[in-house]
């Protein structure tokens, strides 16, 4: 293969990388702020569950939880076979946590008061937390997601452990076939960089600036 | 008299700008003088020079008559002797009140930590700050601060003391407790040269102004002839300014 | 789990090599930060372009590809080839740096501005300024994000597998390969890994309360 060609190979696996990170982002979304809400408006319990669930997930490495699902449970659950699968749930779980701690520190910056001035003109609490609480603390935790993202796409490098064709995986194959190890590694690595820089530097930049605006 | 303090054909360039240009001037022990004039005039960087903080691009500064530069003394050992007291408050912000000024005392001054502790509420007294010494400078108001740092500035005994507009940056009623500090210190027989827009202060304790524009001193003169007919027109403008 | 306490010296020189290149990484990573930071306060603009590439090299890829560029691609290029666990520290040392100088730097600045000026003007010699006024308050911004990045540098570890290092997780691969009793064994790892950072997290939690001080709060 040509330089190019190589270069074109690593590419294509591209999607998968990029899909893995934005899958599981997506399920570390809906983790995080479920997480978030019932840690700062849930009874004891729920708090419980959260604040525990958070410190789990933020104190483990996320291989391991990928090993732990993809070769541990996969013979008892056959859904954990699939390696696509578990290294988007095992980063998904993760990020839930980190998530969580982002929206909650959003959720607490946006402040009391507006809680009590939502109340106060006759919405129920639920739909205060809806139209009010959320979309300020949204804008908040911008730049925060922002590295998040870029973190799920550089973990998402994990699942070629477990045999995901992703593009670490692609890396590996071109290493080998090529007898290469100097343009599969150096390439792959820029081409991460190329994915993670824009993310996180665009979304903090976006997110300082909305929050200037809106004066938060 | 000799002065304490003195800059000759002090000139101070960064790249291209000329911050101060050619100018000279002394103070003499037990003086106060004011030096005023427009935002960029080349006050703070003048007094920076004076304090031995930076190094002039050009001229010279004498202390107690030997050239700083060309005698090649010990800068820090004398920077102890010229007390400096900063617009913003520069207070060391993990140290309490009485914490900031014993710094100096101990690892300058080489006080124990008993004589630098009494010698630092002394000082934190003077500028009726002593019940106020184990605040930390975020617990404090900026006029609070701003005597914290006068009390560390004079706590080492300085031979002159230099102010860079203490009280621009706080409001009004902060003010008038800084510049009765300073009015204070003046009383006293202390060595001063203050920058300051607080001409009321000036015309109280000044023996000398000093008109600055543009990086050079244009005029001087006393109080009242600043106050009643200063020879060039910008000083007049300036004065009719400040006093609206 | 009993089975696993078969493996208990083998387990805990895992677990051994773990926390030290952790400590280490984080450790040269500090140094290598406070380097950059420096450079990019105070340096010239080819100073400034190389810490910031640097820093976005180290931050935007994968741990397991800088692992793999210092295992196979800088050796294929000088000709130097290094010890395994070397090349470990190394990379772990370097990409904590690059993480560390974004925090550094924000804490020097806090502190560097006003009060050095005021510093140099009480006639405190530059080492003990440095002493006594930049390093008491750079420790205290800076203890929150640094437990952060012990806690990150700690998981991370786990990538050290793809170049052969004998970490902990990598016990348990060869006690997997060997028990095919995966499940325990991982969950096992998995707990311990929690309890380490966990409470790696707590402590430096409970010194960061105990000197902490008002109005010195960190810049993350
Ligand atoms: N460190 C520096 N680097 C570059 N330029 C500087 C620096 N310090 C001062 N200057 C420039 O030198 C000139 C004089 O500034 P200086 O701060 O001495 O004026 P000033 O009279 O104290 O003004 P103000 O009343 O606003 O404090 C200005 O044009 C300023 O921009
Ligand atoms: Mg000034």
């Amino acid at each position: 293969m040509t330089p190019v060609e190589q270069i074109v190979f690593l590419l294509k696996a591209v999607p998968v990388t990029l899909a893995i990170s934005f899958l599981s982002f997506l399920l570390g979304l809906g983790l995080g702020v479920s997480l978030a809400f019932m840690r700062i408006y849930g009874i004891a319990p729920l708090r419980y569950f959260s604040d525990s669930y958070e410190k789990f997930f933020r104190s483990v490495p996320v291989l391991a939880v990928m090993l732990l699902l993809y070769f541990g449970l996969g013979p008892l659950l056959p859904i954990f076979k699939d390696p696509f699968f578990t290294s988007v749930i095992s980063l998904g779980i993760v990020s839930g946590a980190n998530q969580s701690q982002i929206f909650r520190s959003a959720i607490s910056s946006v402040g009391r008061t507006q809680m009590l001035a939502a109340i106060s003109i006759g919405l129920t609490q639920l739909k205060a937390l809806r139209y009010v609480i959320f979309p300020q603390a949204l804008f908040l935790a911008v730049p925060g997601l922002g590295s998040e993202i870029a973190l799920l796409i550089k973990d998402s490098a994990y699942s070629f452990i477990i045999g995901v064709i992703e593009l670490m995986k692609h890396t590996d194959i071109l290493r080998a076939s090529q007898r290469s190890l100097i343009l599969p590694y150096i390439s792959s690595a820029i081409i991460y960089v190329v994915m993670t820089f824009p993310v996180a530097n665009y979304l903090d930049k976006w997110g300082s600036r909305k929050k200037r605006e809106l004066g938060l | 008299m000799t002065s304490i303090l003195e800059c000759r054909e002090l000139m101070k360039a960064y790249g291209k700008v000329i911050a101060v240009n050619n100018v000279s001037l002394g103070i003499g022990r037990g003086e106060t003088k004011v030096i005023f004039g427009p935002s960029g005039s080349g006050k703070s960087t003048l007094l920076r020079c004076l304090g031995l903080l930076e190094k002039p691009t050009k001229g010279s500064v004498y202390f107690n008559g030997v050239d700083v530069y060309v005698s090649k003394q010990d800068l820090n050992k004398l920077r102890a002797r010229i007390g400096f007291v900063f617009q913003e408050p520069s207070l060391f912000r993990h140290l309490t009140a009485l914490g900031n000024i014993m710094l100096g005392l101990k690892h300058v001054s080489g006080l124990s930590d008993a004589e630098a502790r009494r010698k630092a509420y002394e000082a934190l007294k003077l500028v009726r700050m002593e019940d106020w010494v184990n605040y930390y400078p975020a617990q404090l108001s900026g006029g609070q601060q701003q005597r914290v740092g006068i009390a560390r500035a004079i706590s080492m005994d300085p031979e002159v003391v230099l102010f860079d507009e203490p009280t621009a940056a706080l409001d009004v009623e902060l003010k008038w407790e800084v510049i009765s500090v300073m009015k204070d210190l003046a009383d006293r027989g202390t060595t001063m040269l203050v920058a300051t827009h607080e001409l009321r202060f000036a015309k109280e304790v000044a023996d000398e102004m000093i008109f600055m524009d543009q990086g050079q001193v244009l005029e001087v003169g006393s109080p009242d002839h600043f106050f009643t007919s200063p020879n060039t027109e910008r000083a007049r403008k300036f004065m009719a300014k400040i006093l609206g | 789990m009993l089975f696993l306490l078969d493996y208990s010296t083998f387990l805990i020189n895992g677990f051994i090599i773990t926390v030290e290149v952790t400590l280490i990484g984080v450790g040269l990573g500090l140094i290598l930060g406070i380097l950059a930071a420096l450079g990019d306060i105070f340096g010239g603009r080819i100073i400034k372009i190389i810490v910031n590439v640097y820093v976005e090299f180290f931050r935007g890829s994968p741990l397991i590809v800088q692992l793999f560029i210092f295992y196979f691609t800088i050796p294929m290029i000088t000709g130097i080839r290094m010890d395994v666990m070397l090349t470990a520290i190394l990379t772990l040392a370097l990409n904590s740096g690059a993480y560390q100088k974004g925090y550094l730097k924000g804490a020097m600045e806090a502190v560097f501005k006003d009060q050095l000026m005021a510093a140099l003007s009480l006639g405190l010699p530059t080492w003990k300024i440095f002493l006594y006024v930049v390093v008491p308050q750079a420790l205290r911004i800076v203890i929150p994000a640094w437990s952060n990045e012990l806690a990150s540098m700690g998981k991370s570890t786990t990538a050290l597998i793809v170049i052969g290092v004998r970490e902990f997780l990598n016990t348990g691969i060869s006690i997997t390969a060997q028990t095919f009793r995966p499940l325990e064994t991982y969950a096992f790892i998995t707990i311990v890994y929690f309890i380490w950072i966990y409470s790696m997290l707590k402590a430096l939690d409970m010194l960061y309360n105990k000197i902490k001080i008002p109005g010195l709060e960190p810049v993350i």
